[in-house]
């Protein structure tokens, strides 16, 4: 945990280094761990305060992270969390709240109920509105009672390293806004103006969508900054907080048999594939505004691809990814209405139970050619990449539900054994899989000999399944993406310009979409898709890695 | 039509053709779903050409015959195609019989491999439907008393036990006995005679498998050919190693080989290459795009190739005392994979074009030094109350012996592609386990972002690539990897392909596989003359030098990880044996 995580951003001073030498009695694995946290540990407060506290977010996956973070020891030792939402509550209705989903790691279960006893001690509660700046006044009143405790080991430390903190704690504050996109800024303006940090940190984590368009997606950003700088952002894509999408940089980086594989000349094409088995289920209310192209592509399977493609950087420090990943963006051609087709999901009976249409869902307009699927071709034209189709597939209501990156490589030139395949050199062609999710693995598919007395030749897995292998559960992508803001690490979060290129990229076609009233081509509820993305792949001479007839698919 | 039964080439004359034409036909199972049986690499293409190749599907006929891509080779019905080589190969097949003997029935490679291969091959259908067995060797016994011997070795594979006894009795009663001297012209006369009376006017086609000991070779040699050779079809002459002690040695028995067969009759097996693992080398390296750009010294910065047994000469040690480790295992089997694992992409997977490779791998190659070697020799050693013999302790052997039964060597390519990296080699008995396995290590990740999180051990960090020829076949591909978790700590895990897992069925003897080549006349994975000097040339001074100069083995606990010598001599170039690491291997 060292490597990355001791060189916070944030500023580092002499005397931090030298207290983290003094505090380091723990055992060297156990500094690993704790490495981690804000160098600041002993003088410094962390507040953190979930806007939108009732919200099902918050519910099924912050708190839950939060609580998971603390039973992990990976919080600091002095910290709060407040909850913030319009509903009347108090603090002990916000704690059985969200007491309810609290879960302990399956691999150490002592002491669990202790832990979320004093977890949800530290769990508070203001009822306010989210354009009120007196209502935020009020909470930062509250945050600065629960920041003012100042313990003996603050005492001496102030004394030691006559550190800048005489005046009282450094109190740092994190805000979650998990709350609909129209009042983002509101919140934002009240929480900066009225419950900003008086003298440590103020960060402030926002969720898609970031706009729809270039344009809205350009008036969110400047009014954000109105009220904050770019270093107090936090743009989450909890995609990127995935176990195999950290993975990835380490696969590409640290592993030499990969180097000369990664580039036009040896990789046909690249597929990132989404699929969800269920359908908006009475929630398509926000999803019909977006669309699957919003709400899936140019977020997550862009960043995904973004950080596949991206030159080798500088060093893993926030910036010089994030550079290296503006730069891919930037590289790539804006979609074309030519190379994307799109879906959307109708009823389909099956065994007995009939499963509804996009469109029978109450809360979407009977009439919505809102996409519910979507797949697309995209092109990077620099040295590295010119004429890769890189392939995007998203749906709802599919049959089935998988996170995946495909590599799929070129096929041998001059192969010796062509004539062992017959006519179908398509299949013998050398393919990586990152599957993502469900049942986190990596393989690469190669040719080999079938055993016995023939030549016969077969596709088979080198195999690294992540549930064999590594016993250990893997943590939620909003436990590490929340760590990493408490810490300051941004490499995982979407800088400004990153998103204007995202969007700059999608915002032309889905304006096109929608003006054209574009029909998508519909499927069954549990199929395997339209028909149509198989005509864009074949466009590019690319066949479909996840729908092929072998056993891994 | 006709394109198709042409010979591919001028290069085979119409005799030869002929010869090549009337061998024995493959069973029909491989024709009829060539793809899901399990003898499918007898294809036709073996019949109509001299230079046998490595079993095409019936399809690839036509395109070899010149006719890719031409109107009718289109136009050709598969189906059509089938029925067509079965009308002649029907014919064939019943005009034709196979009688293979074996010379030294009575020893312990008959008994253990030679006959249940013979056996296996006839029970997975694979051999032709006229054949016979017969075993050779002095000691007086009746064909009954053979059979009796043979049957108490004979097993059914696991994955279909229906019909067993009853093949096996079938089989029985193919096989014959001949006693007779090895050296006399008159005993194989008499065996020629009952040989003939059996393939009763067929058109014969005879192998001998010789099991017996080097000295006698040549003499069996000069008997069968005289004697017992076919009159009309092929015969053919399988030897096992050691083919001599040295480049002299070796060429004298080749040159004695050759006074009375042909290099197309003479069959040195080196059982190591029909492994599965062995035999799958090529299929990686050639059929995987992303083993080609790695495949050189710009990425490989060294390859391992290791053979252990966790026994030792056990009563013996007779014949080993005389050869040694490097002799027994590195000279052949070892240096055998080494040629086939670098090795330049070959025209074909013709038998010529693949060792036509494999010799300019070899020729290549710098003769081994002195100082690049080190030889060990297991001593005894007490280990849970037990006590292990030391190997002079066995019976069989001098007990002033200062032969090798560990080496540890590193050896050279000089061209292109291999100049400066380190081939190791590493070979014993009595060691801690058996095991065979090939190691690519490859370099380190130049730049590597990642330095920081692997503190010093960056050596830990390379990949590498693990073919476990034996037991439990595996490959598997040593990658760095996130350990799951909110640090960034880095791990090594493998990609894995373990065959049990993946192949639920039996994987085949080498024995079996090579002896059904030979009878199809697939050379690829035996030895050519000039292949086997090659590979002498690079043993002999040093062979020579540890003898003159009587270098005493170092020695090493039996069951142990070996002498150290092994690791200074790798560390001389920068390399950690991959078998021996901290991790679980």
């Amino acid at each position: 945990a060292v490597a990355t995580k001791v060189s916070p951003v944030e500023k580092e001073t002499p005397i931090e280094k030298l207290k983290s030498e003094l505090l380091s009695v723990t055992s060297s694995n156990e500094w690993d761990e704790k490495a981690g946290f804000d160098i600041n540990e002993n003088e410094s407060t962390v507040s953190i305060t979930v806007v939108g506290a009732s919200g099902d977010l918050a519910k099924k996956k912050i708190f839950p992270a939060l609580f998971a973070l603390y039973y992990e020891g990976c919080l600091p030792k002095h910290f709060t969390v407040y909850g913030y939402a319009r509903s009347k509550m108090t603090d002990a209705e916000l704690r059985n709240m969200v007491s309810k989903t609290l879960t302990c790691r399956i691999d150490k279960r002592e002491n669990c109920g202790e832990k979320m006893e004093e977890f949800l001690k530290r769990c508070f509660y203001h009822s306010g509105q989210y354009d009120s700046e007196e209502n935020f006044a009020q909470l930062d009143k509250k945050l600065k009672e629960h920041e003012g405790v100042v313990s003996d080991a603050d005492l001496l430390s102030m004394i030691i390293f006559q550190s800048d903190v005489l005046g009282g704690k450094v109190s740092n504050r994190l805000f979650y806004l998990s709350i609909p996109p129209n009042i983002f800024i509101d919140a934002v303006k009240c929480a900066s103006s009225s419950a900003s940090s008086g003298n440590g940190w103020t960060r402030v984590i926002v969720e898609k969508p970031f706009g729809r368009d270039s344009d809205s997606s350009a008036a969110l950003t400047k009014a954000l900054k109105q009220y904050l700088t770019e270093d107090q952002i936090f743009r989450i894509d909890h995609y990127l907080g995935k176990e195999l999408v950290e993975n990835l940089s380490v696969l590409r980086f640290s592993n030499l048999i990969f180097e000369p594989l990664w580039s036009r000349q040896y990789i046909r094409n690249v597929q990132l594939i989404f699929s969800e088995d269920f359908g908006t289920e009475g929630r398509g209310g926000y999803f019909d505004h977006y669309g699957i192209i919003r709400d899936i592509m140019q977020n997550h399977l862009l960043q995904i691809l973004a950080l596949f493609a991206m030159e080798t950087p500088v060093s893993l420090d926030a910036e010089d990814i994030r550079n290296e990943k503006v730069k891919v963006l930037r590289s790539m051609r804006p979609l074309q209405l030519e190379d994307v087709v799109i879906g959307q999901y109708k009823s389909h009976s099956k065994g007995g139970v009939t499963y509804p249409a996009y469109t029978d869902d109450k809360t979407v307009p009977k009439d919505s050619l809102t996409p519910t699927f979507a797949a697309a071709a995209l092109f990077i034209d620099n040295a590295r990449w010119d004429g890769v189709p890189f392939l995007m597939k998203a749906g709802k209501a599919l049959h089935n539900k998988r996170a995946e990156i495909r590599v799929q490589f070129r096929h041998v030139p001059g192969n010796l054994y062509n004539r062992n395949f017959g006519t179908d050199l398509d299949q013998a062609t050398n393919e990586l899989v990152i599957r993502v999710q469900p049942d986190e693995a990596i393989y690469l598919k190669i040719n080999n000999k079938v055993p016995g007395l023939g030549m016969r030749l077969d596709c088979s897995n080198l195999n690294l399944h992540y549930a064999a292998r590594y016993s250990k559960e893997i943590p939620d992508a909003y436990e590490r993406l929340l760590l990493d803001a408490i810490e300051g690490e941004r490499r995982l979060f979407i800088r400004s310009d990153e998103l204007d290129a995202a969007w700059s990229l999608f915002t032309s076609v889905l304006a096109e979409l929608e003006e054209k009233k574009i029909m998508p081509e519909y499927y069954p509820y549990g199929s395997r898709g339209p028909v149509g993305a198989h005509y864009l792949a074949a466009r590019y001479n690319v066949r479909w890695g996840d729908l092929g007839l072998d056993q891994s698919a | 039509m006709a394109a198709q039964i042409t010979p591919p080439s001028s290069s085979s004359s119409s005799l030869a053709f002929s010869s090549e034409f009337n061998v024995w036909k493959p069973m029909r199972c491989c024709f009829f779903n060539w793809v899901s049986q399990v003898c499918p690499r007898i294809r036709p293409t073996n019949h109509f050409r001299i230079k046998s190749s490595n079993g095409h599907p019936l399809n690839a006929v036509s395109m070899q015959g010149g006719m890719d891509g031409s109107p009718l080779a289109k136009g050709i019905n598969p189906e059509e195609q089938e029925e067509f080589f079965i009308d002649i190969l029907d014919k064939e097949e019943a005009l034709s019989t196979l009688s293979i003997t074996v010379v030294g029935a009575s020893g312990d490679l008959a008994k253990k491999k030679i006959f249940p291969a013979l056996f296996a091959l006839y029970y997975e259908d694979c051999l032709p439907k006229n054949f016979i067995v017969f075993g050779y060797a002095r000691s007086k016994l009746t064909d009954e008393e053979l059979r009796n011997i043979i049957s108490t070795t004979l097993t059914c594979r696991i994955d279909k036990r229906e019909n067993c006894k009853d093949k096996m009795e079938q089989f029985l009663k193919r096989c014959f006995y001949h006693s007779g001297e090895y050296n006399s012209e008159e005993n194989f006369a008499e065996l020629d005679s009952k040989l003939k009376k059996k393939e009763a006017g067929k058109l014969s086609n005879r192998l001998f498998y010789l099991s017996i000991p080097p000295n006698i070779f040549v003499d069996v040699v000069r008997c069968a050919s005289m004697k017992a050779s076919s009159a009309y079809g092929w015969t053919r002459v399988i030897v096992e190693k050691p083919f001599g002690r040295d480049s002299e040695s070796s060429a004298e028995l080749t040159r004695c080989l050759k006074k009375y067969l042909t290099e197309d009759q003479i069959f040195r097996i080196d059982h190591y290459l029909g492994k599965e693992l062995v035999e799958n080398l090529s299929v990686l390296r050639f059929s995987n795009l992303i083993f080609e750009p790695l495949w050189s010294r710009n990425y490989i910065r060294n390859v391992q190739f290791i053979f252990s047994e966790d026994f030792g000469t056990e009563g013996r040690g007779g014949y080993f005392d005389n050869y040694g480790i490097i002799r027994d295992i590195m000279q052949n089997h070892l240096l055998q994979i080494l040629a086939l694992f670098a090795m330049e992409t070959p025209v074909s997977l013709d038998a010529e074009d693949v060792r036509n490779e494999k010799v300019k791998v070899l020729r290549s190659m710098k003769p081994l030094e002195l100082e690049d070697v080190i030889i060990g020799q297991y001593k005894g050693h007490n280990k849970g109350g037990r006590a292990y013999p030391g190997y002079t302790d066995d019976s069989t052997v001098p007990k002033n012996s200062i032969t090798p039964t560990f080496a540890a060597a590193a050896l050279f390519i000089n061209n292109a592609r291999w100049d400066g990296v380190p081939f190791l080699m590493k070979a014993g008995k009595a060691l801690h386990r058996k095991r065979a396995e090939i190691r690519v290590q490859f370099r380190h990740v130049p730049g590597n972002l990642y330095k920081r999180n692997f503190g010093t051990d960056l050596d830990k960090a390379t990949n590498e690539l693990v073919l476990r020829v034996q037991p439990d076949e595996a490959i598997y591909l040593k990658i760095n990897n996130k350990v799951p978790g909110l640090g960034m700590r880095l791990d090594r895990s493998d990609l894995n392909l373990l065959y049990r897992a993946r192949y639920p069925t039996e994987i085949p003897d080498a024995y079996e596989r090579l002896l059904l080549d030979a009878i199809a006349g697939e050379r690829r994975l035996f030895i050519r003359s000039d292949e086997l000097d090659a590979a002498w040339s690079l043993f002999t001074p040093l062979l020579k030098e540890l003898e003159a100069k009587k270098i005493a083995p170092e020695l090493y606990p039996y069951g142990s990880r070996g002498p150290v010598g092994a690791h200074y001599l790798a560390a001389k170039y920068n390399v950690r044996w991959g078998d021996l690491g901290g991790e679980d291997d």
